[in-house]
């Protein structure tokens, strides 16, 4: 049975993605992630949970540098993407971000065409020379985003007129564009009605095969369904990491307990 | 956990539950403690008033599983809860075997009023039920108070059980060999030896219930079982 759900859960799960070395977070004054310590496993769903305002967030947006954008945050300790150091000088936070795509809470399309909205990040990076070079990788990044079939005949037609859903897989499925390694997820789910987040979960769980993705979810349901590890923070501090199954069934702190089982702690 | 749910009636569902079981529990107590002074003093009102009872404890099983795929569906429960939820359905499920077997007893209890009595079986079904009944007790009050090392002796302790059972197997064995007259009342005492002596089984899987309940650990399968009966022969009666 164990060996089963190893086989069907952690493919390549070996190998560290993300390495997160006591990591600090400022906002102005305010300590708002307190000495982090992780380690993001390759390919695998890694989900942050936690109450509002615990920082998951804000951690979440320091791996792909979104805290430079506002100026009184403050990021220390190491943050490390295949060994190399993400805030070092030589890093270019815009190349950054084409390897570390994201995913919000609202889905937020360009107020540009189905085809335009994929294209839009390969044009700038360069990434197709051809005009036949796009079309495939705006065919590909659909099919990924699992919406190809829906959008096939009317790409010129506005991202803004899809339904809610879609515009998220469409959102997905720009992000992955540029051929990222690692998928940031805010809380991709919640403006989502309950088809619409399953069809969005099925989709993180195959986009698990070729990309490293961390998703900050609310519900605590979510990130039970998709995930293989989770972290819990509160306060500003990651109080457990550990296997998903784990996590839910048998928590070894007492905060991740309260929080999971609808506790006031 | 001590503290409160924020939706206070979760807690309302997981203590309902719990309860209902405490309840089970009870029935089950008083069934066997009721068949084996039925089953000693030929008393069949007594026997009959079992086998009644017994639907009160199934109904309760039944209740008590309805209860639990209520708050699974409604509630997700996780970490805990869930082991709560989920053990609350085991031991329910064990403990209407118990009733059962019970019952099963105070059927045989019929025939045997009529039958030729057997020398020295009545005391040693005594003891296995003694045995099995001091198990329940206890690994009831491990439930309660959620106490791990209890429930780990309950679970060592149903090792003598299976002893006793031995013993008591090997003797109607003989008695059987002896005088064939003997074997219609022989076989339904052994029936009901099997019986306390599944009881004693099942009260072991409430007790690894409690363990994982606590620890969210299941306890290793290795303990000791000496229930050796499944190899006896009538010729390894002579070595005895």
């Amino acid at each position: 049975m164990d060996d089963l759900r190893t086989v069907s859960k952690d493919v390549d799960a070996n190998n560290t993605k993300i390495s997160a070395k006591n990591v600090q977070v400022y906002y102005g004054d305010t300590h708002a992630i307190k000495d982090v310590n992780v380690e993001i496993k390759e390919r695998t769903v890694t989900a942050f949970i936690g109450p509002s305002g615990c920082g998951k967030s804000t951690f979440l947006r320091s791996i792909n540098r979104m805290n430079d954008t506002i100026d009184i945050c403050r990021v220390e300790g190491d943050i490390r993407i295949d060994g190399k150091d993400i805030y070092d000088r030589d890093v270019d936070p815009v190349q950054l971000r084409a390897r570390v795509g994201m995913v919000f809470q609202k889905p937020n399309p360009f107020p540009k065409s189905i085809y335009d909205n994929i294209a839009y990040g390969p044009k700038i990076h360069g990434l197709a020379k051809t005009k036949a070079e796009m079309d495939e990788i705006v065919e590909k990044s659909l099919r990924r985003g699992a919406i190809w079939n829906e959008v096939k005949d009317r790409l010129h037609a506005p991202g803004t007129g899809l339904s809610g859903g879609q515009q998220q897989r469409l959102c997905i499925a720009r992000a992955i564009a540029t051929e990222p390694d690692v998928l940031l997820m805010d809380e991709p789910c919640s403006a989502l009605d309950p088809i619409a987040t399953s069809q969005v979960e099925e989709l993180i769980d195959q986009l698990r095969e070729s990309y490293t993705v961390v998703i900050v979810t609310h519900s605590m349901q979510q990130a039970a369904r998709v995930s293989q590890k989770t972290a819990f923070f509160h306060l500003g501090n990651l109080v457990e990491y550990g296997n998903t199954d784990d996590i839910f069934t048998n928590p070894k702190d007492p905060r991740t307990e309260s929080y999971i089982s609808g506790r006031i702690g | 956990m001590t503290t409160q749910h924020i939706v206070s009636a979760f807690d309302r569902d997981l203590v309902g539950a719990q309860a209902k079981v405490m309840k089970m529990a009870g029935l089950v107590e008083e069934a066997m403690a009721q068949v084996a002074i039925a089953l000693e003093t030929n008393d069949l009102a007594k026997a009959d008033a079992v086998r009644k009872n017994d639907k009160a404890i199934d109904a309760l099983d039944e209740d008590i599983k309805h209860e639990c795929a209520r708050i699974l569906a409604t509630r997700s429960p996780t970490a805990s809860d869930l082991r709560t939820v989920l053990t609350v359905m085991s031991i329910s499920s064990n403990l209407e075997r118990c009733g059962d077997y019970a019952k099963n007893i105070a059927k045989r209890t019929t025939v045997l009023t009529n039958a030729t009595p057997i020398n020295g079986v009545a005391a040693a079904l005594r003891g296995m039920q003694n045995a099995v009944s001091s198990m329940i007790k206890d690994v009831l009050e491990a439930y309660i108070q959620r106490d791990v090392a209890r429930a780990e002796d309950v679970r060592d302790r149903d090792n003598q059980v299976d002893e006793m059972y031995n013993t008591l197997f090997r003797s109607l064995l003989t008695h059987m060999m002896e005088d064939s007259q003997n074997i219609t009342a022989c076989m339904h005492l052994h029936f009901i030896a099997k019986n306390i002596e599944r009881m004693g089984d099942h009260t072991t899987s409430i007790a690894e219930q409690v363990i994982y309940l606590v620890t969210g650990e299941m306890p290793d399968e290795d303990r000791p079982k000496s229930d050796l009966t499944a190899f006896t022969t009538p010729e390894d009666l002579g070595e005895a």
